[in-house]
């Protein structure tokens, strides 16, 4: 297959100055993220999830390797074409949904397309919104909407530049199981149109859902069961997390 | 989907919590009322003050130097003040006196003044003044109150009766000619014909103070045959003492302002700091830095704007307030030079409110993303 794949880390390390100690937070880690695919990866704490998913999301330049999305390198990016290529290609979700209190359910999802012109923006992201089954509550305040419809409004914030990978951070973290799952099935259903789907998570629950599950234990990469991808396996993985060379 | 996302988010954004963004506005509020307002009252002041000396900083008055011996004009002293006058105003030889003034049985002491052309510097209330004075006299307001007197009526001077042609206008200002206990009568009617001093009637300040300097250097060149009496550099001086007061005023109504910017500074901090993830999301999702501060600046720039307008509608309420309360005429209070103090203070307001705002703004643009998501 010559298709690149939307995002992809190639012998990713990252390294940063924790405390006059030098923490590598991820080494040598390899994952490539198909299109329609849905990757869990998990971890415990400190094994540097959220640093992976940022440096997938392009908000975090890694320390060497390199970060591709469309087969371009992003690590080479200037801090404003890092941002152009994170609109267009990556849509988040936070565990602590993030939404702007004082603005309705639309145009919270409208966030993203305010600052250029972008005529679609509109119909899109109602259509986005009754897709998640908010469609009647799109007038709605953030404080006017339960977790899971919150949750559900940051999804469709999400998808409306029409990214090619959705990242979500304990997605499921501020939710109870059954509202957890109704927003995991909505995961699900973005896969269906082929935008693939990263959530790093505690959560077992989400590994029903995903095509696959890696697992991060102290910076490196294991691929854990599940079907298809190329997760690497890192090699030395007896090194300890972090070596007093700084 | 709109032209503006900047400055509709940054409404949005003040409107979420309305009572800190007006008191945020209320600094600018009070900063540019009392700057526009300080300002106006020191210029109305200094327009009254003018307007008061204006009479007296217009005229010069020349009459011979008695101290050196010189008791009456020569013709060429009345040639050289007529040559200096010329092209500035109008010189008018003025014979003085004075004399008991009779009318229906009741008498009063009064000044009088002759000359056959009263027109240049004085005004009628009731009558007109004819351009020459050949017969009848003009009569000073207060005289022709205690007298009872008015336009055709008869008076009698040292034994000589006079039909009254005018009765003079109240002096409005201070001016060395005081027409008020005053009649004009025409020049031959005195015994001694003449004039004992020449009032110059110039066009202004400048042209006042240019004939009492070329009268000095003319006549009083060898020696100082007459004494010219000219208040116009005194009243520059006046003039200039108002500028400063002005100045004074409007730097103490600055001082306002700044406290009004430190206030939106700090709201501006507290309010980024708050909305770090907020702002954290915005730069994830693929606003760039730029537009973050635009938004924030812009929000900053607001707070000014909607102050400025706010003070300077109080402080036209002030200025109004000033001419309903007080003796001032709306010539000077609604005068145009009021007007660059309003947009002095409007300027002055909104501009400090961007630069409070700026620092906040920059510093949230540029916080690292995965910073204020980590909030």
């Amino acid at each position: 297959m010559t298709v690149a794949p939307p995002l992809e880390l190639s012998d990713v390390t990252k390294e940063y100055d924790g405390g006059g100690e030098l923490v590598r937070a991820l080494v040598d880690v390899d994952l490539r993220v198909d299109r329609g695919e849905f990757v869990s990866v998990v971890g415990p704490s400190g094994s540097g999830k959220s640093t992976m998913l940022n440096t997938l999301g392009l908000l975090d330049v890694p320390t060497t390797g390199t970060v591709r999305v469309d087969g371009r390198d992003a690590t080479t990016m200037t801090d404003p074409e890092r941002t152009d290529a994170r609109k267009e290609y990556v849509g988040f979700v936070f565990q602590q949904f993030f939404l702007i209190p004082s603005l309705t359910a639309l145009e919270n999802v409208l966030l993203p397309t305010e600052f250029h012109d972008d005529p679609g923006a509109d119909e899109r992201a109602q259509a986005l919104l009754e897709r998640v089954g908010l469609g009647d509550r799109l007038d709605h305040t953030p404080n006017e909407l339960s977790g899971g419809q919150k949750q559900r409004v940051a999804i469709a914030r999400a998808l409306v530049n029409d990214p090619a990978v959705v990242l979500a951070d304990e997605p499921t973290g501020n939710l109870d199981q059954e509202t957890g799952q109704t927003v995991l099935g909505e995961f699900e259903r973005i896969t269906d149109r082929d935008v693939a789907v990263v959530t790093v998570t505690h959560d077992p629950l989400v590994a029903d859902y995903a095509d696959r599950t890696v697992r991060l234990v102290d910076g490196r990469l294991t691929e854990e069961g599940g079907v298809g991808g190329r997760a690497s396996q890192g090699d030395g993985a007896d090194r300890p997390l972090s070596e007093g060379d700084g | 989907m709109s032209r503006l996302p900047a400055v509709r988010l940054a409404v949005r954004n003040l409107n979420r919590n309305r009572v800190r963004s007006v008191l945020a506005a209320l600094g600018i509020v009070i900063g540019v009322l009392a700057i526009a307002t300080l300002g106006v009252f020191g210029n109305v002041l200094q327009l009254a003050a003018t307007d008061s000396f204006g009479g007296i900083g217009n005229q010069v008055v020349v009459s011979p130097n008695a101290d050196a011996g010189v008791e009456s004009f020569s013709e060429r002293d009345l040639q050289t003040i007529r040559r200096a006058a010329e092209g500035h105003g109008v010189a008018v030889p003025l014979v003085t006196g004075g004399g008991l003034v009779r009318a229906n049985d009741s008498s009063t002491a009064a000044q009088l003044y002759g000359t056959n052309d009263p027109a240049a510097l004085f005004d009628a209330s009731a009558g007109t003044i004819p351009p020459r004075l050949r017969s009848g006299v003009l009569v000073g307001s207060a005289v022709a109150e205690s007298l009872g007197v008015g336009v055709g009526s008869t008076v009698e001077i040292d034994g000589n009766r006079y039909r009254v042609v005018a009765v003079l206008a109240p002096a409005e200002d201070i001016s060395p000619v005081t027409p008020d206990r005053a009649v004009v009568l025409p020049t031959d009617e005195f015994v001694d014909g003449t004039p004992s001093q020449v009032v110059v009637q110039a066009d202004s300040r400048e042209d006042a103070n240019a004939v009492a300097t070329e009268i000095r250097e003319r006549a009083n060149a060898r020696e100082q045959r007459l004494s010219v009496f000219e208040l116009s550099s005194i009243v520059d001086r006046i003039g200039d003492f108002f500028d400063l007061l002005n100045g004074f005023l409007v730097a103490l109504a600055a001082l306002s302002l700044v406290v009004a910017g430190v206030a939106i500074f700090n709201v501006m901090l507290m309010s980024t700091n708050e909305r770090r993830g907020e702002i954290g999301v915005l730069r994830a999702v693929g606003v760039r830095k730029r537009d973050v501060l635009r938004t924030l600046v812009v929000e900053a720039a607001l707070l000014g704007v909607l102050g400025g307008v706010v003070g300077l509608c109080l402080s036209v309420v002030a200025v109004w307030a000033l001419y309903q309360f007080t003796t001032l005429g709306l010539d000077v209070v609604a005068h145009p030079s009021n007007l660059p103090y309003l947009l002095l203070a409007f300027g002055f307001g909104v501009t400090v409110a961007l630069v409070s705002g700026l620092y906040p703004a920059w510093k949230a643009a540029n916080l690292h993303p995965v910073e204020a998501l980590r909030g």
